[in-house]
């Protein structure tokens, strides 16, 4: 009974020989994802490299660049070579990536109508030297094929994600990171699997661009601006020329 | 003088051989089985005999290895050679206790020599020339006095080709373009040895096939069927070179089976040679990117591998143009400034084809009414277009849809229709681009 008198509780934390899992992450490499709050949820503090990332969706296509530019304009900044689209839902649009951060000329699109082509060009593009990162749509992978995938992407150390549609989410999966992507007016991200204890609540994180977000909000403020201040901007708006040929007509 | 015999361990592969020794001397000749090289003259520019052994035998990639003998007249070399092959040592003076079944023009005449008790080269020397000559022909001292040392050795000695082009015959006939791989792999092998030879990469190249049939159910066939093979880049690197002639041969057809195998270079540069770091980060491992490209276009097919190229043009389908990649050569930086702040405002992905939306009161509708949240943004343009879309009118809007989040939708102005038709005709929305 004395010697149980010497037993206390401690904080994990403090205990030197304790290794947590966020440890282990955080000496692999990572991409900072440009967006602090996704940052800190992270183990590492951002995308791991040379590991696959899978990102579920509902449909194809939304969400996509505002949750990845950011990463992936640094990372052809730090890296020679194209950013890879494999199969990609609709076609990027130069003007705009190039705005936010990615030239066009940084973008190299390959389509595959086949499932087993797809996933053969996604690992060719991952054993290529010159490759800055790639994103690859594969509805159809199982999960024996993204494991070849992951490994690929673990030997030649690539910045790979692999976006999937909602009921892969109950399979088994190489990936490392697991994200979920939902929400209209707002990205909400459930991370579905990460190293170290999975995130209750989702994340949320703006759905569009900055400047387009301010555009919209300007708008807004517009619509509720008292009468006075909705004429005055009309006829600011009549003098420019185009609007007044509009008018006449 | 100084003479090196070798024997390719490979009988297909003397040809080979015989120009990588180009490489070393030029005085290379064929002489019966083996390969003799004459190296006296550049043993100093390769550091001496046995750094010249070991760089001519040792680093002998992607060739197999060689039986080799050396000796101070090519008699004796070969004699050397032979011997070797039939495993016993060689006989401690040279070259007159060589036996005479190793000199070539003896052989004949081994049995009748071996019956007066002459056994060796010596031997056979000490014997008086003139009967020799009459019983043996001049041939034999000819041969003989050779191998001493007293006459000059000539042969006719191996050039390198201007030209890559070898003809094999395949081991059976080929009914498949796969089954020709095995023997275009040692053609390719076979041009890397005369590329090295010849310090020169390797841009295209042409496979052909000599078709065992001149007419098949009727049907006249040509004598050949060609491939054409092209890389980017010049390149001695065989590894690329075979995957990609491994691509097209999987995806071509023989129209009738096939009996030989030819490659031919088309196109050939001087070869800088290959760019070697130690810093870490050039020591990438994995393809260049030019070879990615090339191996995706040949078996996806080349209009599936694309980049995007930007265009002065305001319609937004026009702004960009998708360029074959293997093509499209890495063009310095565009010359205009950079992205203008409106560009921001356009959505990252962008509608192939314009979607017709469907309307229903007077609100366009996709996954659910949309509601109109910034616009218009005016485009009034290609009015010098007589193409297929013509003039473009076009009132744009960021709309919001409950379901898919903000569109980027556009009305065609009615002022661009001619006047009949304006009270008749609906207003027409079209999807554009997706905000995402």
């Amino acid at each position: 009974l004395s010697q149980l008198t010497h037993l206390r509780i401690v904080d994990p934390r403090l205990l030197p020989e304790v290794w947590r899992v966020e440890d282990l992450a955080s000496q692999e490499a990572v991409l900072p994802t440009g967006q602090a709050s996704l940052d800190a949820q992270l183990p590492g503090g951002g995308w791991p490299v040379g590991s696959m990332v899978e990102l579920l969706q509902e449909r194809c296509g939304p969400h996509v660049w505002q949750l990845l530019l950011p990463g992936l304009a640094q990372a052809i900044r730090k890296q020679a070579g194209p950013v890879v689209l494999v199969n990609a839902p609709f076609e990027p649009f130069g003007p705009s990536l190039a705005a936010q951060g990615l030239p066009g000329e940084r973008l190299l699109c390959v389509k595959a109508d086949k499932p087993a082509a797809r996933l053969w060009a996604a690992e060719q593009v991952l054993r290529c030297a010159d490759v800055a990162a790639v994103l690859a749509w594969l509805p159809q992978a199982k999960s024996a094929e993204l494991r070849r995938l992951h490994m690929a992407a673990q030997q030649h150390d690539r910045l790979l994600f692999v976006f999937r549609g909602l009921n892969a989410r109950h399979d088994a999966s190489p990936a490392r990171l697991r994200l979920l992507l939902e929400g209209v007016d707002q990205l909400e991200l459930h991370i579905l699997k990460r190293r170290g204890p999975p995130l209750e609540s989702p994340l949320a994180l703006p759905a569009c661009s900055a400047r387009v977000a301010a555009l919209l909000e300007a708008r807004k403020r517009r619509m509720t601006a008292t009468p006075s201040d909705a004429t005055a901007i009309a006829l600011h708006r009549r003098s420019h020329v185009l609007d007044r040929t509009a008018a006449l007509t | 003088m100084y003479w090196i015999a070798l024997l390719p361990s490979h009988e297909d592969e003397r040809t080979a051989w015989g120009w990588r020794a180009l490489q070393f001397t030029p005085r290379v000749a064929q002489v019966d089985e083996a390969l003799l090289l004459e190296v006296s003259a550049s043993l100093r520019l390769w550091g001496g005999r046995k750094r010249l052994l070991r760089r001519l035998l040792a680093e002998c990639e992607p060739l197999a290895g060689a039986q080799w003998a050396q000796g101070a007249t090519s008699f004796t070399a070969l004699g050397l050679l032979r011997l070797k092959l039939r495993g016993e040592a060689a006989p401690a003076r040279l070259p007159q206790d060589l036996p005479l079944e190793v000199l070539s023009a003896a052989c004949e005449h081994v049995a009748i020599l071996e019956r007066t008790g002459c056994r060796t080269w010596g031997e056979l020397r000490a014997l008086p020339r003139a009967g020799v000559a009459r019983r043996f022909g001049a041939g034999l001292l000819d041969a003989l006095d050779g191998a001493y040392g007293e006459r000059p050795e000539r042969y006719p000695w191996l050039h390198l080709p201007e030209e890559f082009d070898l003809k094999f015959e395949l081991a059976s006939l080929a009914t498949t373009a796969p089954e020709l791989m095995w023997s275009a792999q040692r053609l390719l092998m076979h041009l890397q040895v005369w590329l090295q030879a010849r310090h020169r990469g390797v841009l295209a190249l042409e496979l052909e096939w000599t078709l065992d049939l001149r007419r098949l159910n009727g049907v006249r066939l040509p004598s050949h069927e060609r491939l054409v093979v092209r890389t980017a880049q010049p390149t001695q690197d065989i590894a690329h070179l075979r995957r990609l002639v491994g691509e097209h041969l999987s995806r071509s057809t023989l129209s009738a089976p096939a009996n030989h195998l030819r490659l031919r270079s088309l196109e050939t540069l001087p070869w800088g040679g290959a760019d070697k770091s130690l810093l870490p980060e050039d020591n990438v491992k994995g393809e260049r990117l030019h070879q990615l490209v090339e191996r995706l276009s040949v078996r996806l097919g080349e209009s599936n591998v694309l980049v995007p190229v930007a265009q002065a043009d305001h319609r937004p389908e026009r702004m960009q143009h998708w360029k074959i990649a293997r093509l499209a050569h890495p063009s310095p930086l565009p010359k205009h400034a950079g992205p203008t702040a409106v560009d921001a405002l356009y959505p990252p992905w962008l509608l192939p084809q314009p979607l017709p939306l469907e309307v229903k009161c007077e609100k366009p509708q996709y996954y659910g009414p949309l509601r109109l949240l910034a616009g218009p943004q005016r485009l009034e343009t290609g009015w010098w277009d007589d193409g297929a879309q013509g003039p473009a009118s076009r009132d744009y809007f960021i709309a919001r849809s409950d379901e898919a989040g903000l569109l980027w939708v556009y009305r065609e102005r009615l002022a661009a229709r001619s006047g009949d038709e304006r009270e008749a005709a609906p207003v027409r929305w079209f999807l554009q681009g997706i905000y995402a």
